[in-house]
């Protein structure tokens, strides 16, 4: 690891949204046949990846992700180096499920240390109720279990904040950055710059490269926007709701039966 | 001609070249193209070089009828104009050539030319065969802003426009495709009375506010605002594309004084007559040679100061009295001197008053290693350099003090010294300090765009948003833990939130601190219904011991149950001690008091087994 250089930026916080997760499916000899030399015993194949929301870039804070998967799968550490500009991904095939340990590696410019994300395979489908079951079963027999997660950065060093802070509006970078090459960090700095320097391009209510956006709407495949994240708020919000009615009815419940209790007490006082 | 030619007249005898000049002959002609339209005679003028004439080929225009076409075919054809809004009533014709495909058949084409004798009425037999008139696609119209009551409401709320105003106001817009100055020679706005009065009194109208006369700034400022408000309403700001966000900013940033004034400015540049014009630009003349004038006397002021500046000798001047220290000073006030025309030449922002003057050449007099120090190390960083400094012996004058100029020829010869040491922690301050400085504010927009917000206490390095609730879950203890995931599971609040973005963790924190509190309400409830239980249970006891005791002490039972069921009416008349008096006491409240529920209902009752029942049947429910 590299020494940390440069200070950290106080009180600071950057995040970046991504995805990791598995994608599963079963073998089938029209649709997905078994290819040679995979194992009598093996049902599935399987992917799991790690990668940016909108599949953005993420190697220029993700350099390196291991996937350590369950001990009985030979050479069960894979280390996957980043490549700019695509996921990272595992491909295997298996028969059973397992916990998957993710451990994200990031540039050496944060200077920090690696964290590991755990991530259950999935090859069946699952879910809360039958119909979400399902729903996954008419899917192709693709089993999806993906998850939304924020990478945070605390207060990151200087050098690395720069990074974080650079690139996506072309606008602001170019200047800026070049005046700071004085500083350590600038020769390295100053590359990555250079080759962001050209206008970003985007679709409509997409993500810029190296930014934090969410996609303002869903997408086939995409499934992580700010339209879910409304979703999800209004169906927490009325959790909420539903949580104080209960509260309420609770509070009635529990002075009622106070009060009972005070009356049995002072009967019994009284005999 | 050649000399040979001429040989060949004058009869000489060719003496050395008569074998080569026929072949030479031969071959200068053999080459030549022959070109046509130009006499052979033309032509050999030109000897061996050829002539350089291109000839003119000319073209004549074919025989006019050499492919006779047909003729193309006009026909007049009726057309209708969609940008009308008449809804295509008006059809007119024009003359147009008859294209192959879409035409009638040819067999057609000899009543074609009848045709224009006919009346549009059979334009309008052929119905959706009409074309449109090619103009019209040049009938744009503006969108303007669109907004329901909703949204008005959480947005465009203004003190100075009513809703009725603001639909006017785009109503106008768009009628008149943004034409501004148009837009304010209509706008009429007239309020319209509230409609109660309106009904009650129709001849009172003393409270019909009057309408505001609004510039036409007025009208391009709400316009802006509402447009770039909703514009932010259907796309958050970062989410926009480069024009998008161009076009957003510009419409907020409209200002409308200003707007006022640049008008206002040009309507009086407009207006001046030619005396005024002239006028004018004497006196901007006039301002530029007085502004270079005090430039330049600023500069000879500042130039007099320096030089009637002059060493203090208020201190003692025995450091000078030996020769070393004679040298010393010569070679201080030499550098001194050096540094003062490097001054001059550096600094033409210094102060020019005299107060200002002399503290800052009085610094540079105590040395200019110190005056190169202070320079490398950043003014932020001045109070670290001098902690240096303090640290360094006070041997050695601080040379932040005005007055110490007189031990310059010390200071120098410490100075000399000390830049070996001291040249680590300049160096190391000067790297330290710019950095807090260089960095750059990051604009609103671009906080949002790479994520970065700003937190009292952070605990650096890199987390996940997620940890955040899977630490909400690992306080807790494992009973807890399932109490929780049992209440989120009952919520339909999925296991694992879906995005847990900052919005909705934040939200999600909320849940779970009320899910929380009704869990361990929960948990109370539990326990006092355990009490009441076994208080029951005691009583029931208790009325079996007296059961067995005998009826002389049923009136004190009596009124041991009627202080229990304070509420129940008419329990105390019914004076006996047996058992199914207060069962069939709890009967008639039941049925007097239907609503109640079962918890009241199994508060009343007295007898075990009944309320045990309830319980059960509570039980159920839950």
């Amino acid at each position: 690891m590299a020494p940390p250089t440069g200070k950290r930026v106080k009180g600071v916080q950057i995040f970046r949204p991504f995805v990791y997760g598995t994608t599963a499916k079963p073998f089938d000899e029209k649709t997905n046949p078994k290819p040679p030399g995979v194992p009598e015993d093996h049902t599935h194949s399987w992917t799991v990846f790690v990668k940016g929301i909108d599949d953005v870039d993420i190697t220029y804070w993700l350099r390196r992700v291991q996937f350590k998967l369950h001990e009985s799968i030979p050479n069960h550490v894979r280390m996957i180096e980043g490549e700019k500009g695509k996921p990272f991904l595992l491909h295997e095939t298996g028969w059973g499920e397992f916990e998957i340990a993710i451990k994200l590696y990031y540039v050496p410019e944060s200077a920090e240390k690696p964290q590991t994300l755990y991530h259950h395979l999935r090859l069946h489908p699952y879910g809360r109720t039958d119909e979400e079951k399902e729903a996954m079963r008419l899917n192709g027999g693709q089993v999806i279990s993906w998850a939304y997660e924020e990478q945070l950065f605390n207060e990151p060093y200087e050098p690395f904040y720069e990074v974080l802070t650079s690139g996506a509006l072309s606008s602001s970078s170019s200047s800026l950055s070049h005046n700071r090459t004085g500083s350590k960090s600038g020769g390295g700095g100053k590359g990555k710059d250079k080759d962001h320097g050209k206008q970003p391009v985007r679709s409509e209510g997409g993500v810029l490269e190296k930014s934090a956006m969410i996609p303002l709407t869903n997408r086939p495949g995409l499934p992580f926007s700010r339209e879910t994240e409304q979703v999800e708020i209004k169906k927490l919000q009325e959790a909420l709701v539903k949580v104080e009615e209960l509260m309420n009815k609770t509070k009635d419940e529990v002075a009622r039966k106070e009060k009972r209790l005070k009356e049995l007490k002072a009967e019994a006082a009284k005999a | 001609m050649a000399s040979s030619d001429v040989r060949d007249v004058l009869n000489l005898p060719s003496d050395h070249s008569a074998g080569p000049r026929p072949s030479k002959k031969r071959k200068t002609t053999a080459p030549r193209p022959n070109l046509k339209g130009l006499a052979r005679e033309v032509q050999n003028l030109g000897g061996d070089n050829p002539i350089a004439i291109v000839p003119e080929v000319s073209f004549f225009k074919k025989r006019r009828f050499a492919s006779r076409k047909p003729a193309a075919r006009w026909e007049l054809r009726s057309f209708i104009n969609s940008a009308r809004a008449d809804n295509g009533a008006l059809v007119l014709r024009h003359w147009k050539c008859k294209t192959e495909h879409g035409a009638p058949p040819p067999e057609h084409m000899q009543d074609g030319e009848s045709r224009p004798a006919e009346d549009p009425v059979d334009g309008g037999q052929k119905g959706d065969t009409l074309e449109d008139s090619s103009f019209a696609k040049f009938n744009v119209k503006v969108s303007v802003p669109q907004y329901n009551d909703d949204q008005y409401q959480s947005n465009l709320q203004s003190s100075e426009w009513t809703k009725e105003e603001t639909d006017y106001l785009l109503e106008l817009a768009q009628e008149y495709d943004l034409r501004w100055p148009i837009i304010w020679d209509r706008y009429e706005f007239a309020p319209t009375p509230p409609p109660q009065e309106d009904g009650a009194n129709g001849t009172s109208t003393a409270v019909v506010p009057a309408p505001k006369p609004r510039t036409m700034e007025d009208l391009k400022a709400r316009y802006y605002e509402v447009a770039a408000k909703m514009m932010a309403v259907q796309k958050p700001a970062q989410y926009m594309t480069r024009p998008e966000f161009e076009l957003y900013e510009m419409m907020q940033n409209f200002n409308p004084e200003q707007e006022r004034k640049r008008k206002e400015f040009a309507l009086n540049t407009m207006a001046r007559s030619k005396d005024e014009a002239r006028e004018e630009e004497s006196l901007l003349l006039e301002i530029k040679r007085i502004l270079a004038r005090t430039e330049r006397f600023n500069e000879e002021r500042r130039e007099l100061y320096r030089r009637l500046d002059y060493p203090a000798t208020d201190s003692d001047i025995n450091s000078f009295k030996s020769s070393a220290g004679l040298q010393a000073l010569l070679q201080n006030l030499m550098s001194t001197d050096k540094s003062k025309k490097r001054k001059s030449i550096l600094g033409p922002g210094d102060g020019v008053s005299p107060g200002g003057a002399v503290p800052n050449s009085a610094v540079s007099e105590s040395g200019p290693h110190n005056r190169r120090e202070s320079i490398a190390a950043a003014p932020s960083s001045s109070r670290r350099d001098s902690d240096v400094r303090g640290a360094r012996g006070s041997a050695e004058p601080i040379p932040t003090t005005a007055t110490s100029s007189s031990a310059a020829a010390a200071a120098a010869a410490a100075a000399n010294k000390k830049k070996g040491g001291a040249s680590t922690s300049t160096s190391a301050s000067a790297s330290a300090a710019p950095a807090p400085q260089e960095r750059r504010k990051l604009s609103a927009h671009e906080e949002q765009v790479y994520g970065v917000s700003y937190h009292e206490r952070l605990g650096s390095g890199p987390t996940f948003r997620y940890e955040r609730i899977n630490k909400l879950y690992s306080h807790k203890s494992g009973q807890q833990q399932m109490r929780m995931t049992n209440a989120l599971a009952e919520l339909d609040v999925p296991p694992r939130l879906v995005m847990p973005t900052a919005a909705v963790t934040a939200q999600f924190e909320v849940l779970w601190a009320a899910v929380t509190a009704l869990v361990d309400l929960r948990k109370l409830s539990d326990k006092l219904e355990g009490e009441i239980k076994l208080e029951e249970a005691k009583r029931a006891e208790r009325e079996r011991a007296r059961g067995v005791l005998g009826s002389h002490d049923g009136g004190d039972d009596n009124e041991n149950g009627a202080g229990a069921d304070a509420d129940a009416e008419g329990g105390p008349d019914q004076a006996d001690g047996i058992k199914e008096e207060p069962e069939a006491e709890k009967d008639k409240t039941d049925g007097t008091r239907p609503g109640s529920s079962g918890g009241g209902a199994h508060k009343r009752s007295a007898s075990v087994l009944s309320s045990t029942s309830d319980k059960s049947a509570k039980r159920q429910k839950k």
